[in-house]
């Protein structure tokens, strides 16, 4: 806190300060762009909003569901990517790459349109009832698939944020007898998620933005909503540049959260 | 400086150790007996750190046994109960830096030794005013000098309250006047007869507080004798020509 102060009595400092800040004026901007919009014209922009807006809620439901998921499967790949245990490594080396490879939108189909079929033959072979009348539900095979996929990315962040703690700083906490898993815990894991959490930000904005990809297997996001629309109505343009723009309100926002995060984090960290 | 009694404390027996081809240590056998102070110097990347870090074992070897206490180094149980047993002071401090000096000193007390946080907290006041920076509790370690972060080291490591300290070069990576106040603690806890292993070249600290020193080259023990003795009449080449190069 002390050398935050002394900062600030850097003039650049406040400057600098003071840019970071003034981002928000873009997110104001599109605000005020979207509200003049529906203001002005509400047929067909705020019939637009009002039309997608339950799409808006799955989406942001959609988004963080799998994010939260994400960041605890993330964290045990990233342990079991770094663990002793020979299998426990290899296996989750194996799903990394696994999901790191295929395209996030064939992982989706394959949740929602082959792992059901998958189940049910598997059923009908060991005569298992309940398997045999397996049915997906949407939104838990698309929350499933971004898990997945994102899980796998976010264990790299976690990987490379844990590896960044220096050797000694393990060293130190077993020599005062602390257990691989109390120097995880204590002493390696709270200084990797300092380091980790701007890359951990930027995974929660892309998640927002590919949760649009959950549109085609079934789930009534705002993506999916805004093409019933334009369906109905055949507004190709009004509809996509308001769809867009709504997504843009959400990833500003989310951006301008994840840099004050940030901010707080390291100034308090001092 | 106390007599040794009969029983080590720190057995070592013809340990190796090696990296793939570079051999480390090439059969190293000491025993340091309660409340002694030995000082091990020799040339850069001759053992002695390898060595230190072997006795908790922060560091594996290939042949040889090391026994802390009565405790042979074989178990993962084994070698946990011994490092609660050992305390270390590392050349870099290796403090932790998301946690206030108070909470360096109390973490292991409290996840280690299950004490309360209150009785973790006294005990670390009391330490911390024993090295001498007790006003210094809230601070981060990034806001210390490095004498003051080594000397929060030592507090953490007798937190613990071992029966032995290891210090692995501990005043190398201080400024030159801060060498003394981080000496003066150490000098303190030989007085107050802690056994203590240190990896130094400050011979200052040997004559005032080592009961033996030990010189290692190449991952043997080339010589070791009271420091006065071994600084001013060594017998074997190797030392007369290390120690003309530091003197």
């Amino acid at each position: 806190m002390q050398i935050r102060k002394e900062l600030e009595k850097v003039p650049g400092f406040e400057v600098a300060n003071h840019q970071i800040d003034s981002w928000w004026w873009l997110v104001a901007a599109v605000v005020a762009i979207v509200a003049l919009l529906a203001g002005l014209e509400p047929d067909p922009y705020w019939r637009i909003i009002k039309f997608v807006s339950d799409g808006l809620l799955v989406t942001v439901g959609v988004t963080i569901t799998a994010f939260i998921l994400t960041l605890v499967l993330g964290l045990l790949t990233a342990l079991g990517r770094l663990s002793n245990n020979g299998f426990v490594r290899w296996f989750t080396t194996i799903y990394v790459e696994v999901a790191r490879g295929v395209p996030l939108l064939v992982q989706l189909l394959f949740w929602y349109f082959a792992f059901p079929s998958i189940i049910q033959a598997l059923g009908r072979l060991i005569s298992y009832e309940p398997f045999e009348h397996y049915l997906a539900n949407p939104f838990v095979m698309a929350i499933l698939g971004l898990t997945f996929c994102y899980s796998a990315y976010m264990s790299e962040i976690y990987r490379a944020g844990i590896q960044s703690v220096p050797k000694g700083q393990n060293e130190a906490a077993r020599s005062l007898g602390m257990t691989h898993n109390q120097s995880m815990r204590y002493v390696i894991l709270p200084q990797a998620f300092r380091t980790v959490l701007p890359p951990v930000g930027n995974e929660f904005i892309s998640l927002l933005k590919d949760s649009s990809l959950v549109s085609v297997v079934s789930v009534a996001d705002i993506t999916r909503r805004g093409r019933e629309f334009m369906a109905a109505s055949f507004l190709p343009v009004e509809t996509w540049m308001m769809i867009a723009l709504i997504y843009l309100i959400m990833t500003l926002i989310s951006a301008r959260v994840v840099a004050w995060i940030e901010r707080k984090t390291q100034t308090e960290a001092r | 400086m106390t007599t040794p009694s009969p029983t080590p404390i720190i057995q070592i027996e013809n340990l190796h150790k090696h990296y793939g081809e570079t051999a480390a240590l090439n059969g190293v056998s000491l025993n340091v007996y309660p409340g002694e102070v030995v000082l091990i110097i020799g040339p850069s990347g001759s053992g002695k750190s390898t060595l230190l870090r072997c006795i908790n074992r922060l560091e594996t070897f290939q042949a040889g046994s090391v026994c802390v206490d009565d405790i042979p180094l074989t178990t993962a149980e084994n070698i946990n109960a011994i490092r609660t047993e050992v305390g270390m002071v590392f050349q870099s401090f290796n403090l932790f830096p998301h946690l206030t000096v108070l909470e360096n000193v109390t973490i292991a007390q409290k996840v280690v030794r299950k004490r309360s946080p209150e009785e973790a907290e006294e005990i670390g006041r009391a330490l911390l005013a024993k090295v001498g920076i007790p006003e210094k509790e809230n601070d981060y370690p990034g806001q210390l000098s490095g004498g003051q972060q080594q000397r929060v080291a030592i507090a953490r490591a007798l937190a613990m309250n071992p029966k032995i300290m290891l210090f692995d070069e501990p005043t190398s990576a201080l400024d030159p006047e801060m060498i003394q106040e981080v000496l003066d603690v150490m000098l303190q806890l030989a007085k107050e007869g802690m056994t203590m292993v240190v990896v130094s070249h400050e011979m200052g600290f040997a004559r005032a507080a080592a009961d033996r020193a030990v010189l290692m080259d190449e991952g043997l023990i080339v010589e070791e004798a009271v420091p006065d003795v071994l600084f001013s009449n060594p017998t074997q080449d190797r030392t007369k020509a290390f120690l003309s190069k530091i003197l």
